[in-house]
């Protein structure tokens, strides 16, 4: 028992030191975000006017493309905050599948209320593929204007620097690809407090970790800029129509293609507000999926990135006494002491007092963590699929019997 | 068409939202008229006692205040969202007996109603503040935890001269029998909790002003009904 029990104490450790190394690559990534305010403000103090200050010369005009699909929290907010944006010249093209889509209404007093923006509304029903984002944004891309196109998903707010900040690294024509860091704002119930907490440090976490240490692209489809002909020379949407996860893979094709995929030091934020626990489950579950599809065996390495859900194994095998329970204790505290240090650090508006709910949101993590190796079906905007490699999809056939097919669906797609 | 919600809670009475948040939630869906209705409950019977000693209940001493508030997120409302917030209240006569019971929306109120009076005094003073007069979830409903109120269904014939419209459809119940009285109707969500916002709403074909609102549920031309979900 010793030496199993021993073997845990070092694996949450590594674990907490992988941790450590996570909050230190956040830290890094903002570090580029004070140099570059610092910068601004010389800029400012030198007389340089605000929306003139740190745009690149020729600036390019950008389509914005903002793909809709029901009510997300803060959605009418979140769309203001596009039109609002100190840049000169942009596009807001507000993309649905439905007339009867209750955004639809957000969107169009959205174009009353800001009628100097360029801002149009597409409802088109497209079926190019399985993925219902890339049908959304095809007749949205079909018509934009520019050259420079930005993926910016509803339930995103930003400031009215966020196309000032993104667009910089486009001055680069080695670049092909700027994502962005999301902060996870809001949470009123349960679900989106979990949902936050995980945002903010799992995800924002690994993202950096990727983006630092293994110089990995690690693009977070809630906000992607890119010029239409690097989309095009890696196949544009139709490359991608039937994969759950489009932004990675798109970002993965733009990397071989020689080009950069940059990750921006500007934070965008997903605001959650009413998030019920099932959401967040399965929103994590369908992630859970993509990253075991994508990532094969790479996939186990987050359970060392779960170090609360490791030390908590002990107590499991051989019941709590004061050795295991300890070992609980120590890596939850430490855990929830690094949390809230990130969210001091993203300046996440978050009371201090819930960030004591993390080490119960990582057991949660670490159980549903088995998920994926046992299902390969996910169910996206009321659509269930099976997920094949680099996270392909496949039609799941809904009957009574639902389950034969997809098992039968998923043994074709392994031999496939 | 404007989207409609005409029967909202807020934590003035038995409501879990605050009423911001519930204008918020509200304005960030894209509703373009909405009413608040706390309930003002009558404090003699024992269910009564009880929302007054819960403070499940606007009353006369904080009634200036409710209305304030409302006020004053009507106008936020109509800046940043362009929604309407039309001012109101539940009369709610509870009591044992669920044909005796009754709920009363007042839209636009202007004084406070107290809920025991009789029912034609506040059918009255509701005329006589020129507000209009919803019949709530008249009929038998699905909703376990909800107490059926019948009482107007059941006295009808006396009643219904001063009723303006009645719920055809609450939250997720549909009242054939409005429909088959042909009785004016509108529907709402009975809004106590987020979850709510997803349900039976009216959509009215008229101008967004509160004059022009009560007179398209008064004549019940260009009204409609829909359902809500995301």
């Amino acid at each position: 028992m010793e030496t199993v029990f021993i073997i845990f104490v070092l694996i949450t450790i590594a674990g907490l030191a992988a941790y450590g190394l996570q909050i230190w690559a956040i830290r890094k990534k903002l570090q580029e975000r004070r140099t570059g305010e610092e910068e601004r403000e010389r800029g400012l103090s030198q007389g340089a006017s605000p929306a003139s200050f740190s745009l690149p010369v020729p600036f390019p005009g950008i389509s914005i493309l903002k793909p809709l699909k029901g009510i997300d929290d803060n959605l009418f907010d979140n769309l203001a905050s596009i039109c609002m944006q100190d840049y000169p010249m942009y596009e807001i093209i507000f993309g649905l599948q439905d007339y009867n889509d209750p955004a639809y209404k957000v969107a169009k007093k959205i174009k009353e209320k800001y009628p100097e923006k360029d801002i149009t509304i597409i409802v088109e029903r497209c079926n190019a593929g399985l993925n219902p984002k890339i049908n959304n944004l095809v007749p949205s891309y079909n018509v934009s204007k520019y050259e420079a196109i930005l993926i910016s998903d509803s339930n995103v707010l930003v400031g009215r620097n966020y196309l000032q900040e993104i667009v910089k690294h486009l001055q680069d024509p080695g670049v092909g690809l700027v994502s962005n860091l999301i902060q996870g704002t809001g949470g009123r119930t349960l679900g989106s407090v979990f949902e936050n907490l995980h945002l903010n440090s799992f995800i924002m976490g690994s993202v950096c970790f990727l983006d630092r240490f293994l110089k990995m692209p690690c693009v977070v489809g809630k906000s992607m800029l890119m010029r239409k002909r690097d989309l095009e020379a890696v196949g544009g949407f139709p490359a991608v129509k039937d994969v759950l996860a489009e932004d990675y893979l798109i970002g993965k094709k733009i990397k071989e293609t020689g080009k950069k995929v940059v990750l921006s030091h500007y934070m965008v934020r997903n605001v959650n507000h009413y998030w019920g626990i099932r959401k967040f489950l399965n929103r994590h579950i369908r992630w859970g999926k993509l990253r075991w599809r994508i990532g094969g065996f790479r996939y186990f390495s987050e359970l060392i990135g779960n170090p609360v859900f490791l030390s908590s194994i002990p107590m499991f095998l051989w019941g709590p006494s004061k050795i295991t329970a300890s070992l609980l204790v120590a890596s939850s505290c430490i855990k929830i002491m690094g949390d809230l240090y990130i969210g001091r650090i993203i300046r996440a508006p978050m009371r201090s007092l819930l960030y004591f709910l993390s080490p119960v949101k990582d057991m949660i993590i670490g159980i549903i963590w088995f998920v994926p190796i046992l299902s390969n079906t996910v169910v996206w905007r009321g659509n269930r699929y099976i997920i094949g490699k680099d996270s392909f999809l496949l039609p799941c056939k809904e009957t009574g019997w639902s389950w034969t097919y997809r098992l039968t669906d998923a043994i074709k797609a392994r031999f496939a | 068409m404007l989207l409609c919600d005409f029967h909202i809670h807020t934590k003035y009475s038995d409501g879990s939202v605050e009423l911001r948040r519930a204008v918020d939630l509200f304005g960030q869906a894209g509703f373009d008229v909405i009413a608040i209705t706390d309930h003002v409950v009558n404090g003699d019977s024992s269910f009564g006692k009880l929302a007054h000693r819960f403070r499940f209940t606007v009353n006369e001493n904080n009634f200036d205040d409710y209305m304030a508030h409302v006020r004053q997120e009507a106008e936020r409302a109509y800046d940043k969202y362009g929604m309407l917030i039309i001012p109101g209240v539940e009369i709610s006569k509870n009591y044992i007996s669920s044909d005796k019971s009754a709920h009363i929306l007042i839209l636009d109120i202007k004084e406070f109603i107290p809920a025991c009076w009789s029912y034609e005094k506040i059918f009255r003073e509701a005329k006589g503040q020129d507000a209009l007069v919803i019949a709530c979830h008249p009929h038998h409903t699905s909703e376990m935890t909800i107490r059926e109120t019948l009482f107007l269904w059941n006295n009808r014939d006396k009643y219904a001269k001063y009723i303006d419209a009645w719920e055809i459809a609450n939250r997720d119940d549909v009242f054939n029998v409005i429909s088959l009285k042909k009785y004016p109707y509108i529907a709402n969500s009975d809004f106590h909790r987020t979850r709510h916002l997803y349900s039976w709403k009216t959509l009215l074909n008229c101008e967004k002003k509160v004059e022009s609102v009560k007179q398209c549920i008064r004549h019940n031309k260009g009204v409609a009904i829909t359902l809500f979900r995301n």
